[in-house]
């Protein structure tokens, strides 16, 4: 996308009608003459095709999302903590489900029907 | 303090330790295919966060054909945090279909659905159609132009069945053509009608697999395997899966927030390259595989039958699949299931990528 941007800013600049003015001052009369309209022209398609088109026929997007940077920032640093948070609680959850297999393997989960009640 | 207190308040009035005794005497069977089991809850706890951001979402959104889509634009541009409940709810009814779609492939595959599970089988179907029924119902909510489409292609193709189809097509409509009459009875079935049966056919389907247990694959029922406590231990791995969906559904709606289209004119064309949901791709590449017209007779009024005749099929497997019902291995089922499962996979990809 920049790549693009930073294209049709230099096709811009270079069709500028000015531009070969400069570049070509030794050329003869006729040459200029012929070189300014044609330079004029492709400025105009330039400005037509690179500026004046997209902003007259953009379609109007609705932002589903905070356009200004510091809301982004701040939802991005959420999601993130939001991410620690639960491999923070996954983990805490398998430790608990391996002490639940400890206790199984053990055998001590189950109730004895044969201890002794204690008064 | 308080808490032991309450804890002695319920005990004196609930028999909690039997409860808990119950949940504990129930027991998951653990072998290779497990991790099927886990697909219906997902899909379960996805139902439950679409209940919330659907509540959430319906405190601003206004169900009137001049309202409906500025009421979105709003909810996403001028409500706190309303960008991200919307698209939650968007990301979670499309993950929502996914899980419900893998759940009914897996039962298929291991034929859970066999004898005595026919009716968790029937349950189970009719809420794939309520939750296909759901994201329809919700596209036309945003009342733009993409959703405009793919309601009147929809509403159209149903139109097509014979006898009954233009009946089922001015229901749906509320007339003629998809117009502010259609989105009140949409409305009204996304917000009403669908979760009071959704709630039911979900309190059917759970109450079924408790009395049934959990089935074992064919080719393993007969084999020893081991067992486990449906408290804590599978709850436990249910939570961390959840955790992990919730945690899925969460970034995609942070980084894919769905767009928002043009607003629905109907008078205006149909934008170009319009697609359906995903899970219509595969019915609307079924209807492209029919000429106009076979024999005299209209293609499109053949190729829905040709489709309703399959998905009939489908739900019947179960009443027909007699082998699995008597414990026996039944391959010509599984290769129908995965028939079915490889035609749905390629024509939603075909769909997808013309």
């Amino acid at each position: 996308m920049k790549i693009k941007l930073f294209l049709q800013i230099i096709i811009s600049l270079l069709s500028f009608p000015l531009v070969p003015f400069r570049v070509r001052r030794r050329e003869s009369g006729s040459f200029k003459f012929q070189n300014s309209i044609l330079s004029l022209c492709l400025f105009w398609v330039a400005l037509f095709f690179f500026v004046i088109k997209p902003l007259a026929f953009a379609e109007e997007k609705i932002p589903v999302f905070p356009s200004t940077p510091v809301e982004a920032y701040t939802i991005y640093a959420s999601l993130a903590v939001f991410w620690l948070a639960i491999i923070g609680l996954i983990v805490i959850i398998k430790m608990k489900l391996n002490e639940i297999d400890r206790i199984q393997k053990l055998g001590i989960d189950k109730e004895d029907n044969e201890a002794p009640l204690l008064d | 303090m308080i808490w032991p207190k309450f804890k002695d308040w319920i005990d004196e009035r609930y028999d909690i330790a039997e409860l808990k005794k119950l949940a504990k005497s129930k027991l998951i069977p653990q072998h290779r295919y497990d991790f099927l089991y886990y697909t219906g809850g997902i899909t379960l706890f996805l139902f439950i966060l679409q209940f919330i951001t659907g509540m959430l979402l319906a405190f601003y959104y206004i169900p009137h054909i001049d309202f409906a889509y500025e009421s979105i634009i709003d909810i996403v541009t001028k409500i706190n945090m309303g960008w991200f409940f919307r698209s939650l709810h968007h990301w979670g009814a499309q993950l929502c279909i996914v899980f419900v779609f893998i759940h009914l492939f897996g039962t298929l595959l291991v034929k859970s659905y066999r004898k005595p599970r026919e009716l968790l089988w029937v349950t189970g179907f009719i809420l794939l159609v309520i939750s296909i029924f759901f994201g329809l119902s919700g596209y036309l909510m945003l009342w733009d132009e993409r959703a405009f489409a793919a309601v009147r292609v929809a509403t159209g193709g149903a139109g097509a069945l014979p006898f009954v189809g233009s009946f089922i097509k001015i229901f749906l409509r509320g007339g003629v053509d998809v117009s502010g009459d259609t989105l009140t009875r949409f409305y009204a079935f996304h917000v009403s009608i669908l979760p009071l049966l959704s709630l039911l056919l979900i309190g059917l389907h759970l109450l079924f697999v408790q009395y049934h247990g959990m089935s074992t694959p064919v080719s393993l029922e007969k084999k020893e395997h081991k067992e486990e406590p449906f408290f804590p231990n599978v709850f436990y791995k249910d939570m961390m899966i959840w955790l992990v969906v919730l945690g899925v559904v969460v970034t995609l709606a942070i980084l894919l927030p769905p767009e928002i289209g043009k607003k629905a004119n109907a008078l205006a064309p149909p934008p170009e390259g319009i697609k359906p949901e995903w899970y219509f791709l595969f019915l609307l590449e079924t209807l492209k595989l029919f000429p106009g017209i076979i024999w005299g007779f209209n293609g499109e009024t053949i190729a829905i039958v040709c489709v309703s005749i399959g998905i009939f099929f489908f739900f019947l497997i179960p009443f027909l699949d007699r082998k699995s019902s008597r414990g026996e291995k039944s391959p010509i089922f599984t290769i129908i299931a995965v028939v079915y499962l490889l035609y749905f996979i390629t024509m939603t990809l075909v769909g997808f990528l013309s």
